[in-house]
């Protein structure tokens, strides 16, 4: 989102002294794009919007240690992505059902071979712009890995994160993190064929 | 079998293929198995435009009730004049 939309430093300063009027433009400007990130990571519109009224508290209560040079779109983002890995760890992800990512794997003959080879995509992907259908085949995709799985491509393929600073973020080596992206994907890809496949 | 890399290697080895991060002898085997093997080309290109829409989430564009803005209001309103709690 553009902070243009608002006066950044007016933001922050209302914030600063809890100014009434501040917070209720402060809602009214953030909430929607936060709650679009925060529902990358939950499906669940009760978790995410949990979420997101802790993740505006939170902002407001630490927005004394941002530095004001620079944009605050990406640390307000920061305490949402932050905050909806760690309100899902706590509460949901032991809850999750688990799914089977090996179904999704390719299948090789003991030559290494494709048992059976990958369709050339009919519809050039590169003209393949997100319509709403594919959008929602893709969220839902995406949604429908463990938690796991889930969180590292979102940081990754979504909001750009680098492998180290995503290894860093969940406390994993990075080798695992970079399997469970590719182990994502490859989920991802295999849920998506048919799309494809049925536009021909 | 096209050189020595198998279609099941280069399956394991794509995402550091993208990513740029295999060592050159590598990538260029890699390289070689991809020019001259049509499936794997096809699902190079369906994996890594598959990595790519999933950038087009990032602007999705949400709404959200008129109630809910207005109960976040409400809810932080009254946060505020409370003093902050421990791990909050």
């Amino acid at each position: 989102m553009s902070i243009r939309e608002i006066d950044q430093h007016q933001i922050i300063e209302g914030l600063k002294s809890q100014n009434a009027d501040t917070i209720d433009e402060f809602v009214h400007q953030f909430s929607r794009p936060l709650f679009g990130v925060i529902l990358n990571y939950t499906k669940n519109p009760s978790d995410a919007e949990e979420i997101l009224q802790d993740t505006l508290l939170k902002i407001i209560r630490k927005i004394e240690t941002f530095r004001e040079e620079s944009d605050i779109w990406p640390w307000i983002k920061r305490i949402a992505v932050n905050n909806s890995i760690m309100w899902l760890r706590k509460y949901r992800a032991a809850r999750e059902r688990e799914i089977q990512l090996d179904d999704s794997l390719p299948q090789f003959t003991t030559d290494g071979q494709y048992i059976n080879p990958p369709f050339g995509w009919s519809v050039d992907p590169e003209e393949v712009m997100l319509n709403r259908e594919l959008g929602g085949e893709l969220y839902d995709a995406i949604q429908a890995l463990p938690f796991e799985y889930r969180v590292p491509l979102v940081l990754r393929d979504i909001e750009g994160y680098s492998i180290k600073q995503i290894s860093s973020l969940l406390g994993l080596k990075e080798p695992t993190t970079k399997t469970r992206i590719h182990r994502a994907r490859l989920f991802v890809r295999e849920k998506l064929a048919h799309y494809f496949e049925d536009a021909i | 079998m096209k050189g020595d890399i198998t279609c099941k290697d280069c399956v394991d080895l794509l995402m550091d293929y993208i990513e740029r991060s295999l060592d050159a002898r590598t990538y260029d085997r890699l390289d070689e198995h991809l020019q001259s093997c049509p499936p794997c080309i096809h699902f190079l290109k369906s994996y890594r435009k598959c990595s790519e829409l999933s950038g087009q989430l990032r602007d999705q564009r949400v709404q959200i009730p008129l109630e809910l803005e207005n109960r976040l209001k409400g809810f932080l309103k009254e946060e505020v004049r409370k003093p902050p709690q421990p791990g909050k």
